[in-house]
Parts: C-alpha cells; sequence; structure tokens
C-alpha cells in the first residue's frame, strides 16, 4: 500500500512533466496542423542551453525561462524557414511529417558534437526530501508539480479569455473563414509558434530536470510521451492533453507498483491503444480543435 | 506509360544492387599476394548517436592510436591505415545497412571494429561474408562458439562479468557482509544476460537475490527505485547504461540521501559512465561506494606506454580520445588493429582471406614465437624471419577455437579522477567455483 501512494506521488510529478510537453505539442497541431516530430529535439536543446546559463552559476529556476524563450525562437524559426515553405507549396499532411523527421533528426545529429555523448545534469538536482505519509516528493518535484499547475491555468485562460486566445480559437477551426473575418492568421499562427515553443523549451528544462541527468539522446523518449499524451487526450485537444498527461503519468507508475516496472510502457501504451480503438478521435469528442473540454 | 514508370522502378533497384554485389565481391576478394597500394581502411562499426552513442568514441578513439603506430613505422607495406566512423545508431535496423554500405563501397577494408551487443547479431555475419576480420565488443552469449570465422572477441562473454560480480559479493575485500543483493539492469534482452548467471551463482552460494529490470533511456526510475530499496539490499550489481546517472540519482534521493554500495560490469569502466554517474550522486560517493570488475590489465609496459602516447596524438582529431586511457574495449581494439596489420605483412598478403587466420596466431603465439609489444617490434621480428605473439596494451589474448579470448578479472574501484583502482584479482579457484556456482 505504501509503495502504491508513494508510486502515486510519482505520477503526479511525471503527469506534470508530461503535461508541459503534451500540451505545447497538441496545440501546435491544433492550430498549425502540424504533426511536430522535432518536438522532443527542441526540447532537449532547449535543455542543454539552460544546462550552459545553469553552469555560469545562474539558478535553473530562472534558467528555465532561457530556456523557455530560446524553445520559442528556436520553434518560431524552424516553422518560418522549414515547415512554412512547405505547407505554402502545398505539401500533405505525410509529407510534412517527414519533413519534422528530417529537422528531427538533423537537430540531434547535429548537437551531438556540439554537447557531446556525455551526460549533463543541472547544480540544483538535489533537494530536500518532503515525507507526506507514504509519500515522498522532493522540493524540485513540488516545484515542478505547482508550476505545470500554474502553466495549464495560464494557457487555458490565453484560450478562454484572451482575444488572442480566441484568435487562435478561430484560427484554428477554420483558418479561412478567420482570415476572412478579419483575423491576422499568419500572425495568430507565429504567436503559436513563439508559445508552443516556449511551452517545448520550458518542458524539456523540466523533463531534464526531473531526470538527474540526461544526454542529446533523450529527445526522442520526451517525444513519444508527449506525443502519446496528445493522441490519448484527442490530437489537438489542449485540455485533453491534460487529462492524457495525467492518465499516461499516473498509469505508468501505479502499474510499476502493482505489477512489474519493466511493464509499465506496455500498460500505458495498451490503454493507448485501447482508447483509440474504442475512440479513435481521443478522449474529448473532436468539436474543433482548441474547443473546450466536454 | 505506367508500364515505362513500372520499369524504371525496377530497373534502377536492380542496377544499384547489380553495383553493391559487384562491390561485395570485390571487397578484399583479390587472392594475390602483396600488399598492394593506397590507404587501408579501418571501420569503426558502432553506434555514434542514438541511446548508446557513447560507445562508438570509444572504439574510434582505439583506431586514432592504432593508426599513428601503423603509419609512423611505415604503415602495412607502405600503405597507410585510416579510420571511419560507421554509425549504427546501436539499432539493429540502421545497423545492417550500414554494414552494407561499408562492405560494398570500401574495397581497402581491412578490419571493423566496434559491433556492440546492439548490433552485432545484424552486422557480423554482413561482415563475415564480406571475408572482412572484425574485433566485436558484444558480451552475447551466441558468439560463444560462433561458425564465423572472421568473428574475433576480445573480451569475455557477459555471463563471466556477472561471475564476476558475484566474486565481489563474495571474495571482495574491505567490505561488511553482503547478503542481500540487488540487481538492476535494462530490460532487454542484452542486458538481461547478466541476470540468470548472476542470480544462479549468488544462490548457490547462499545470498538472498532480487532482479529489478528498468527500462533504459526512461526519464525516471522512482518507482522502480522505491521497489528496490523495499526490498532493503546490501548492494546493487548494475550495468544500466545509458540510465545509471539517473537511476543512482534516485536512489539517493529516495533513500535519505544515501548511496548504496554498487558493483558494475566492465563496461561501466568509461568516462562516459563515470561522468554520467558522478553528475548525479557525487565523484565522492563514486570513489567510497562504486565497485567494479574489469580484465586484469597492467596499464603499463611498453605496448601500454605507446597506446597511451597515440591516444595524445589521436587528440588532434578527436578531442575527446585521451580519455580512454583504461577503457579497456579501447586497450582491446587498439591491439586487435595492430595484430590484424601485423598479420597482414606477416602474410604479405591484403586478401583477409590469407591473412585472417594469421591474427589467431599471431594472438596466441606458437612453439618458439618471439615475443613482441609494439608494432614496430613485430615488423621487425618478422623482417628477421621470425614468428611472433603480440602481447599488446590489453595483454595477452587467448582465442579459443570460437575466437573468442579470454584472461582473467580484477576487482577494482575509481578514483577521484575516474581513474581504475586494482583492489585485488580472482583467483583461477575463485572463478571456477563462482563459474560452477553459477552453473551455466
Amino acid at each position: 500500500m505504501s509503495l502504491l501512494v508513494a508510486a502515486f506521488g510519482f505520477g503526479l510529478v511525471s503527469m506534470s512533466v508530461i503535461a508541459l510537453a503534451a500540451v505545447g505539442f497538441t496545440m501546435q497541431f491544433g492550430i498549425t496542423n502540424m504533426i511536430n516530430l522535432a518536438y522532443g529535439e527542441v526540447m532537449i536543446t532547449s535543455a542543454y542551453l539552460a544546462y550552459y546559463v545553469n553552469q555560469a552559476g545562474v539558478s535553473i529556476w530562472i534558467a528555465m525561462l532561457g530556456g523557455a524563450a530560446f524553445g520559442a525562437v528556436f520553434s518560431f524559426l524552424i516553422n518560418r524557414f522549414v515547415y512554412a515553405p512547405f505547407q505554402r507549396k502545398g505539401t500533405a499532411l505525410l509529407g510534412m511529417v517527414i519533413v519534422s523527421l528530417a529537422v528531427s533528426l538533423m537537430i540531434s545529429n547535429a548537437m551531438l558534437p556540439i554537447v557531446g555523448y556525455f551526460s549533463a545534469a543541472y547544480r540544483e538536482r538535489f533537494s530536500r526530501l518532503l515525507h507526506f505519509g507514504s509519500l515522498a516528493l522532493t522540493v524540485n518535484q513540488i516545484a515542478i508539480i505547482v508550476l505545470a499547475i500554474g502553466v495549464m491555468l495560464a494557457v487555458h485562460a490565453l484560450l478562454r479569455y484572451t482575444r488572442l486566445g480566441k484568435a487562435m480559437r478561430a484560427t484554428a477551426a477554420n483558418p479561412t473563414l478567420a482570415r476572412n473575418c478579419g483575423i491576422p492568421t499568419q500572425r495568430v499562427i507565429d504567436v503559436v509558434w513563439l508559445i508552443t515553443g516556449a511551452l517545448c523549451g520550458l518542458a524539456g528544462v523540466v523533463a531534464a530536470l526531473d531526470s538527474d541527468s540526461f544526454t542529446i539522446a533523450n529527445g526522442a523518449g520526451f517525444l513519444i510521451t508527449a506525443l502519446a499524451a496528445a493522441v490519448l487526450g484527442g490530437a489537438g485537444q489542449p485540455y485533453g492533453a491534460m487529462i492524457g498527461a495525467v492518465v499516461i503519468g499516473l498509469i505508468t507508475e501505479l502499474s510499476a507498483a502493482v505489477w512489474a516496472p519493466d511493464y509499465k510502457q506496455v500498460v500505458a501504451f495498451g490503454i493507448l491503444v485501447a482508447v483509440m480503438l474504442l475512440r479513435p478521435q481521443g478522449l474529448l469528442a473532436k468539436r474543433g480543435a482548441l474547443a473546450a473540454a466536454g | 506509360m505506367a508500364n515505362g514508370r513500372l520499369r524504371r522502378f525496377l530497373v534502377l533497384p536492380s542496377a544499384a544492387m547489380a553495383l553493391v554485389l559487384t562491390a561485395c565481391g570485390t571487397s578484399g576478394g583479390s587472392t594475390g599476394g602483396g600488399l598492394g597500394s593506397g590507404d587501408l581502411l579501418v571501420g569503426v562499426l558502432a553506434p555514434f548517436s542514438g541511446a548508446d552513442a557513447n560507445l562508438g568514441p570509444a572504439y574510434y578513439a582505439a583506431c586514432l592510436a592504432a593508426a599513428p603506430a601503423i603509419n609512423n613505422n611505415g604503415g602495412v607495406g607502405g600503405r597507410h591505415v585510416t579510420c571511419q566512423k560507421f554509425d549504427t545508431r546501436g539499432e539493429p535496423a540502421d545497423a545492417a545497412p550500414a554494414a552494407n554500405q561499408m562492405v560494398a563501397s570500401n574495397s581497402n577494408l581491412m578490419a571493423v571494429v566496434g559491433c556492440t551487443s546492439d548490433e552485432a547479431s545484424a552486422v557480423a555475419p554482413i561482415v563475415d561474408k564480406a571475408h572482412i576480420p572484425m574485433f566485436c565488443m558484444t558480451g552475447q552469449s551466441e558468439f560463444n562458439k560462433t561458425k564465423l570465422p572472421y568473428f574475433h572477441r576480445l573480451v569475455p562473454a557477459d555471463i563471466f562479468d556477472a561471475y564476476a560480480m558475484v566474486g565481489w559479493v563474495i571474495y571482495g575485500p574491505s567490505h561488511p557482509a553482503w547478503n542481500k543483493v540487488a540487481l538492476v539492469f535494462g530490460d532487454d534482452i542484452g542486458s538481461q544476460a547478466f541476470v540468470q548467471p548472476a542470480t544462479n551463482a549468488l544462490q548457490h552460494l547462499g545470498k538472498t537475490v532480487k532482479n529489478f529490470p528498468i527500462h533504459l533511456g526512461a526519464s525516471s526510475f522512482r518507482t522502480e527505485v522505491q521497489s528496490m530499496l523495499a526490498f532493503q539490499p546490501d548492494v546493487i550489481l548494475t550495468e544500466a547504461l545509458g540510465s545509471a546517472g539517473t537511476y543512482l540519482g534516485e536512489v539517493k534521493e529516495l533513500n535519505s540521501g544515501q548511496t548504496i554500495p554498487f558493483i558494475g560490469t566492465s563496461a561501466t569502466i568509461d568516462p562516459a559512465w563515470f561522468k554520467d554517474v558522478t553528475s548525479t550522486i557525487s565523484v565522492n560517493d563514486v570513489v567510497q561506494f562504486y565497485r567494479g570488475v574489469d580484465l586484469g590489465y597492467t596499464f603499463s609496459g611498453t605496448a601500454y606506454d605507446e597506446f597511451k602516447a597515440n591516444l595524445q596524438v589521436a587528440a588532434s582529431t578527436f578531442a575527446d580520445a585521451p580519455k580512454y586511457g583504461q577503457r579497456g574495449s579501447t586497450l582491446h581494439l587498439y591491439d586487435g588493429i595492430i595484430m590484424t596489420a601485423l598479420a597482414m605483412v606477416a602474410t604479405n598478403s591484403k586478401d583477409p582471406t590469407v591473412y585472417n587466420p594469421k591474427i589467431k596466431e599471431i594472438a596466441n603465439g606458437t612453439s618458439g614465437s618471439t615475443d613482441v609489444h609494439t608494432y614496430k617490434e613485430g615488423l621487425d621480428a618478422l623482417h628477421a624471419g621470425k614468428s611472433i605473439r603480440y602481447i599488446g596494451a590489453a595483454g595477452q589474448n587467448n582465442f579459443d577455437q570460437y575466437n573468442n579470448s579470454q584472461s582473467g578479472y580484477i576487482l577494482v574501484k575509481y578514483d577521484a579522477q575516474g581513474g581504475e583502482v586494482k583492489v585485488a584479482s580472482l583467483t583461477p579457484e575463485q572463478t571456477k567455483k563462482l563459474s560452477d556456482a553459477g552453473g551455466l
């Protein structure tokens, strides 16, 4: 029982990390119609930028902002100079997926000689362990959970209560109609790449901090969990991605506690497959990308 | 129109296939004597990207050090040795095309080094079919009695690493009795090869043992760690390449800041592994709590000194090369390349079908052979008409009929700089007891 409670706590941390990554990923898809397989590599590249800032003596909690800013600019530039030209030429969705896969490989292979194959770790990787009964979490982990909740609330506020959020939802639902209604859709898309890129960078730093040590090879793993949560929740649905993150984060840890740890990925992805069979559109009904939960 | 397109689709791959087959047929296919001309190539076929990207550089460093050792002494009959990386990404699906491309496009391949457990099963048959001698860094048991004549293994099978780790638990000096042992290896087939022999040996020798597999590359192992801690082990046996830092960091974190003693395989004597683990649990903890096993290297003598000097030379091409001065695989592959070059000179042939059998002869020696420790010593002895036995930077080699070479184990620790410190040796009697207890 105590292991189960402890696993629940770890699940909260995992779901927070996954949620940060998955919401950005799914928003990118929902609004720009781009399944960006380079997302994981942008995450790990941002984590490395924060690492170098951190090694220069800056706290990781501040360096994290640098990682987010880098993720924003890097994602924006990738879209501007790689994805957008292909999309303008009318490249099909599958073609764009291949382009993003190529970008992913280019980033990881370009980064390897720069960052090396030795692992890296932030200076503040250790923090005090706090016990709440059988639940044991470090101060860093609690901060990650709080940060994720804050970011999710901010995303919710952005989408529901701001003009930009409404423009984003309109662009996601029907870009042509949105443009005809006077919404500068190209500018909205640029802003979306900046915002989701910032989420991507932030998620990369948080994931790297959470895993104590990291290498450039971790990018692929980051992508898989983000992709799984996004698909489980319903592609293009930020609230669905949040729910997907909760399901995958908690189930992987709880299944490791009650069953065998080596099957935790099997359980999580088995549930993903089952949901896809029963509800191909994901957990949230597709009422239009970026629609409210329900 | 459709037929024309179909024909083009069929003709182009067929032409490419013909070119590949032609190249395959000519690589090393010459049967004439003489060493030929032009540069020779050593293919470093290993992961340089992906989860095991830290493995390839250790082997590349070996080649870069071996090249000047040969080239500064006139090369192989005047032919200079060069090194080229062929990235397998640690995946058989990527490794097989890389191996095919390597043998098809390089008719000057003299040897291949690398081929780790990640890809050995996929690439060894390809390289063997091309008749290129290879030195593989795999501990997989499927190669214990391999029928591939061009396959060479200078390191023991994983099963012996497992016994040596159990040897630390049973015979290692200066530690309290370790009665409860946790096994923490990756959940892949290659990593789990350590588990059964270690479990058998430990149980037969009266210890309580439990397996806690982990999924290598995961971003966190907290629940697995918590489950392992509930077992209250005295010591952990592990390898966990690429994930050891994260795992051991979380052990320390969830064990109230206390690191549990841990014993690593010979693959953990590696600068990348040292960096990974020290970055999470600190250098002091590694020095205090880490134990490892390794083959009995002396890290001294003429051969080693030359190897070390050539690693420094290699830094001009690969800055991290000098860090591999105590990496067993780097030493062994360096020796493998030198032995291959000597075999070519000894047979005066560029034809692998001729010089491949000579490698084993030079490694094991024959009756009345002269011991040599460097390429130059070997050349001088060969030119003087002597038969030679090469005892290199990693020491003696003893190839069996399956081209598996094996030597005794030592028990080691790390110093604060990441250097290996020998603590004790396992005697032949101890090794026999361990393998008898393992029963595999």
